[in-house]
């Protein structure tokens, strides 16, 4: 294109490319971020960690694979989300060392605006066209029974929703790691597979909420006058709402799914986001940057979302990530209240409260894992957003 | 106006701010011509409404205080006043191009230089992003940036004061406007930068037969690089005319007075001279005249405080704003 391509590596460094090094400074923010990608792997493959199905057993001399069998609609819509948001990570990468800056912002929102379609679609056709079915075959008792042989099991070889009422109450033991629960389900088969929705149920509720919140505040904060203060009262009576009860009376009208939970804790906790990006668009909106984009006749679009909200994200992140806790610890409140996710479906809150509500006993198993793995989840998550509230802070950079 | 050579009129412009203290009139009945490929100077002290009347040319007035009360600004044949909005972002970085007083905060820190002047580029030619990328760096060689190539991939960050500037004016011109609106484009850099790029406007002016409005209150910039000058004093015009006549002829008492205060080589003078006073503030301006409280003649004269003398044409080009004006009794009110 031109002879600018020739030097190698020579753009200087990026605002978010500063904000990275000086992330990845910070041995917190590493053992959070890694310990995240991990719960995102174990939720991804969670069919594959704790299945009472084996990966191969040879029954009757034939080889079968009813893991690969058994998959549902949503386990190759979670496996598709996985392998477009891993895609998309590693086309940043390589972006960013090969591609010129100035066609980097065009080239990754066509990349993005490609993989969301592919994602929409593709989940879209996945839930058409893959069937339910229901493999009730016991594999473990065909072994047991001798008609197969040499099957290789999960790690953790039990279903989430398996009932066996001689099995219920099991204290921790060397079949059963962390115990079963009140019906006779493995404790860490159903923590592996909550992992699913407390993780969906936080990134989707913040993608739905910071949306809504950006434009909300962006046009407050430009505009400001009249429709900054309609829009101002309007977000106060928002934030006058309880919003924990609000949500709770909103559920207890709809059907018990997780998409609606989504959406409601989405579309009730906007304020905080408008907020932030209304002050900073106030800030900005009298930057000599934004003021020479007017008067180069940019559309508002373009001022807006161009050239103002990259210099305004910052706080928006940072509330995103305390978002993503917010919402997880949402969903739990409300599936201990019961009206989470309709079990069988196992989520980390729904397995709380049977440590507690059944008789008398106290069965500590019960109460204590899904209790840790909220609190180190949503610790890890909050961690990150201070991790990142730092870094983004020039005061606080140290010198790279 | 009749005249085809004019390519920006201003007419009558008053622009005024409505505050919770009252109203503030900034700009009041002003007019000026600009002429194609000349360089039109607007001198003043700060808060004498030269950059409010020039953002009132750009429409960049923000609007719940600000008003354009009435006048006209004739651009091209066209009062662009009456334009709609989506009119006017044809315009702006179009036809007319803007550079800012601050070169350190003009430029978005997120992107590239080169990404920042390829949108205005793409924006208002029919021109895919590599043809604008060619017109780029060809633009920031004629704002003579060493290495433009490497700079398009630069940050504003990696670059001086000077080179930001640069910068800028090669965005505003990146569209060959027809005029360009510097709003004391060297108020923010040192001494030596502002002759650099005082001569490159100078320069881009007469190559690219292109009108500059020049905001500034540096007297010294005035006097080398603009054929008409206006001197605003609180929201009028004080005086109207030619460089040379301007620098040889100053008619109304705060032209003299600013002149007086220049310093001046091969002089043994010891102080400078200083115009007594300040700015009076938009709010409470003065009764009568408004340079009266601080004008030799005016502060013991009856009809200065109590009358408000306009604009008139005491000889020919040369338009002054004062009672003892030479001529300026004989000047017929309609001008």
């Amino acid at each position: 294109m031109n002879n600018s391509a020739n030097i190698k590596n020579d753009w200087g460094t990026s605002y978010g490319q500063l904000v990275w090094q000086q992330f990845t400074k910070n041995l917190a923010n590493m053992i959070c971020m890694w310990f995240l990608i991990v719960l995102f792997c174990i939720a991804v493959l969670a069919p594959f960690i704790a299945n009472d199905k084996p990966f191969a057993i040879s029954v009757d001399g034939k080889i079968q694979f009813p893991v690969f069998k058994t998959l549902t609609a949503n386990d190759y819509s979670v496996f598709l989300a996985a392998i477009i948001a891993f895609t998309l990570v590693m086309l940043v990468r390589r972006n960013s060392r090969k591609i010129d800056p100035f066609l980097r912002a065009g080239v990754l929102s066509k990349q993005i605006f490609i993989c969301g379609t592919i994602l929409i679609v593709g989940i879209a056709a996945l839930q058409v066209f893959i069937p339910r079915k229901l493999d009730a075959t016991d594999y473990r008792a065909m072994l047991a029974s001798g008609k197969a042989t040499n099957a290789i099991f999960p790690v953790v070889p039990y279903g989430y929703a398996r009932t066996d009422i001689k099995l219920t109450q099991l204290p921790p033991s060397k079949e059963h790691w962390l115990g079963t629960d009140d019906v006779g389900s493995d404790v860490l088969c159903r923590l592996i597979h909550g992992t699913r929705v407390s993780l969906s149920v936080g990134f989707v509720a913040v993608g739905i909420s910071s949306v809504i919140g950006i434009i909300f505040g962006a046009v407050m904060g430009y505009f400001g006058g009249k429709i900054d203060f309609l829009g101002m009262r309007l977000l106060e009576i928002m934030m006058c709402v309880p919003t924990f009860f609000l949500i709770i009376t909103i559920v207890a009208f709809f059907p018990r799914s997780l998409i609606n939970i989504m959406i409601i804790i989405g579309l009730t906790s906007w304020t905080g986001d408008a907020r932030f990006v209304r002050a900073e668009f106030f800030k900005l909106r009298n930057q000599d940057f934004v003021q020479a984009a007017i008067s180069l006749g940019l559309p508002l679009r373009s001022i807006l979302f161009r050239h103002m909200l990259p210099n305004g994200i910052a706080p928006v992140l940072v509330n995103m990530t305390f978002g993503i806790a917010g919402a997880i610890f949402i969903e739990s409140a409300l599936s201990f209240l019961g009206f989470g996710v309709a079990p069988p479906t196992p989520s980390w809150g729904q397995m709380l409260s049977t440590g507690v509500s059944t008789s008398g006993q106290f069965l500590w198993w019960l109460t204590l894992f899904p209790g840790l793995a909220i609190f180190f989840t949503v610790t890890a998550y909050n961690l990150l957003g201070e991790g990142l509230r730092d870094a983004i802070d020039p005061k606080l950079r140290k010198a790279v | 106006m009749t005249n085809n050579n004019v390519i920006l009129s201003v007419q009558n412009l008053s622009t005024w701010f409505e505050t919770e203290l009252g109203t503030a009139k900034s700009v009041q009945n002003v007019s000026y011509d600009i002429e194609k490929g000349k360089t039109l100077a607007l001198v003043g002290e700060s808060g004498c409404g030269k950059s409010v009347s020039a953002l009132s040319i750009m429409r960049l007035i923000p609007t719940p205080p600000g008003r354009i009360v009435s006048g006209k600004i004739i651009f091209n044949g066209e009062n662009i006043l009456d334009y709609t909005e989506k009119q006017m972002r044809k315009i702006r970085g179009n036809k007319i191009g803007m550079i800012f007083q601050e070169p350190m905060t003009s430029l978005n820190p997120v992107y590239t230089i080169g990404q920042q002047i390829i949108e205005t580029i793409t924006l208002h030619q029919n021109k895919t992003e590599e043809q604008a990328w060619a017109i780029a760096e060809e633009m920031l060689e004629k704002v003579h940036i060493p290495d433009p190539a490497r700079r398009m991939n630069e940050y504003p960050h990696l670059l001086s004061g000077g080179m930001r500037q640069r910068v800028m004016i090669a965005m505003a011109i990146s569209c060959k406007p027809s005029l360009l609106i510097a709003d004391e484009p060297t108020t923010a850099l040192d001494v030596t930068i502002q002759a650099q790029i005082l001569d490159l406007l100078d320069e881009l002016g007469h190559s690219e037969n292109m009108s500059i409005l020049l905001i500034t209150h540096d007297l010294g910039v005035v006097a080398q690089r603009s054929d008409d000058v206006v001197v605003m004093y609180a929201s009028r015009i004080a005086e109207k005319c030619s460089c040379k006549e301007l620098f040889n002829n100053p008619l109304h008492p705060y032209t003299q007075g600013l002149l007086k205060s220049l310093p001046q080589l091969g002089t043994n003078q010891k102080r400078l001279n200083t115009i007594a006073g300040n700015v009076p503030e938009p709010m409470n301006f003065p009764t009568g005249c408004k340079f009266h409280p601080r004008c030799p003649i005016g502060c013991n004269d009856k009809r200065c405080q109590s009358e408000e003398p306009e604009l008139k044409e005491v000889s020919k080009g040369h338009f002054a704003a004062c009672w003892y004006a030479p001529g300026y009794e004989k000047v017929k009110s309609d001008k």
